[in-house]
């Protein structure tokens, strides 16, 4: 396995949009894909710097997210407002353990997980470390597909809002903190999508 | 299917379509888009009053002030980009079929390539099912037609997504350029 040569060595570079693999020499000045006209970098340019800058705003923004009310409803039984972490709570004392279980883990074990790994990758990359190289390609891999399950809060909130408009009997209406935790989903995607995984197989120059 | 020798990524996957069969795909997907948003996907029931709710529902109930963002949001990963994902698939699939490259085949295929990420339907879906199970203790709530159309159109764009871009290339290479 060591005897892998990397691109770099070979001079070759891909094109990260349309997966050419094209001799370095043979580019031209603007350095564009000769297939699909992308611009070919052998590394995504300050690629640590933006994904570390989307994941400050994604931590940020969680917290508004979790502090600020999501959802208010109202109705025969009164007014509420009620957090992601509130309506959680409430699932589980009602019995319905699985969805809350279900939202927990869209809502608050995944970008919990993101925040973590994608830390960790940056950290790692940053000291060249060669340390479970394979696990953290896999690591970038699981973050890539797990991002976008998050929305599932909003989607649910907007659903019930869309449904919920029986004024005395029972209304529902979208609150601030979904806002910020659309952009926490978001925001944390273009983390994970501006990191370039290559820089894990990177040795220190 | 290749996988890298180094992480084990998948770099190459058997297909098993043509340009044809993706057309058919595609076609399916546009149907199943159609239903899902002219049909209710959950609509609700008291004392004679009845509330809708589907895709285009859910974001306007987002449209509150600045919230809009969310709806924004919403309205860009579950309607928007898979409508333009499936009108360009079908515009490059319909060149390809009769042998051609479409007009415009490069710009068309790097917005694929850069919209795959931001396409949310299937959790759309689990949204949806969501919204059932928790309303479902207060209210009588039924699943309407737009449901199996949301379920399918999944199964459908899943179909298509396991062909990533590289094969795309290589069917717009067999025609005549």
């Amino acid at each position: 396995m060591t005897a892998l040569r990397q691109s770099l060595e070979l001079g070759l570079s891909l094109c990260r949009t349309c997966g050419l693999v094209v001799p370095r020499a043979s580019l031209r000045i603007d350095r564009r894909c000769p297939r699909c006209r992308s611009g070919i970098e052998q590394r995504t340019p300050f690629s640590t710097e933006k994904t570390l800058a989307w994941l400050i705003a994604g931590i940020v923004l969680y917290i508004p997210a979790n502090l600020l009310p999501v959802m208010h409803t109202s109705g025969l039984l009164g007014e509420q407002d009620s957090t992601i972490l509130g309506g959680i709570l409430e699932f589980w004392r009602s019995g319905d353990w699985d969805i809350a279980l279900l939202i927990f883990t869209a809502s608050v074990a995944v970008p919990f997980t993101k925040f973590i790994a994608i830390g960790l990758l940056l950290l790692t990359v940053r000291k060249s470390s060669r340390w479970q190289q394979h696990q953290r390609t896999v690591l970038y891999r699981v973050v890539e597909f797990i991002g976008y399950w998050s929305m599932l809060d909003v989607i649910v909130v907007a659903l019930t809002a869309a449904l919920m408009q029986f004024q005395v009997l029972g209304a529902a209406e979208p609150r601030a903190g979904i806002a910020f935790f659309c952009a926490v989903v978001v925001v944390t995607m273009l983390s994970a999508l501006s990191f370039d995984p290559r820089l894990i197989w990177d040795r220190p120059a | 299917m290749a996988l890298c020798r180094r992480c084990d990524a998948v770099l190459a996957r058997y297909f098993g379509a043509n340009a044809e069969s993706g057309l058919a795909l595609v076609c399916a997907a546009a149907i199943f888009f159609a239903i899902a948003n002219l049909t209710p996907i959950l609509s609700i029931d008291v004392a004679g009053i009845e509330t809708q709710a589907n895709v285009w529902f859910a974001v306007r109930s987002l449209q509150q002030g600045w919230i809009s963002v969310a709806a924004v949001g919403l309205a860009f990963t579950t309607f928007l980009i898979p409508a333009v994902q499936i009108a360009l698939l079908f515009w490059v699939l319909l060149f390809a079929r009769v042998g051609h490259r479409p007009p415009g085949f490069g710009p068309i295929m790097r917005l694929l390539h850069h919209m795959r990420p931001w396409s949310m339907t299937e959790v759309f879906l689990l949204g949806a099912l969501v919204a059932i199970v928790k309303l479902a203790n207060w209210v009588p709530i039924t699943a309407g037609p737009g449901i199996w159309a949301i379920a399918a159109l999944t199964t459908v764009l899943a179909l298509l997504g396991r062909c990533d871009p590289e094969s795309w290339w290589s069917i717009a290479r067999a025609v005549k350029p």
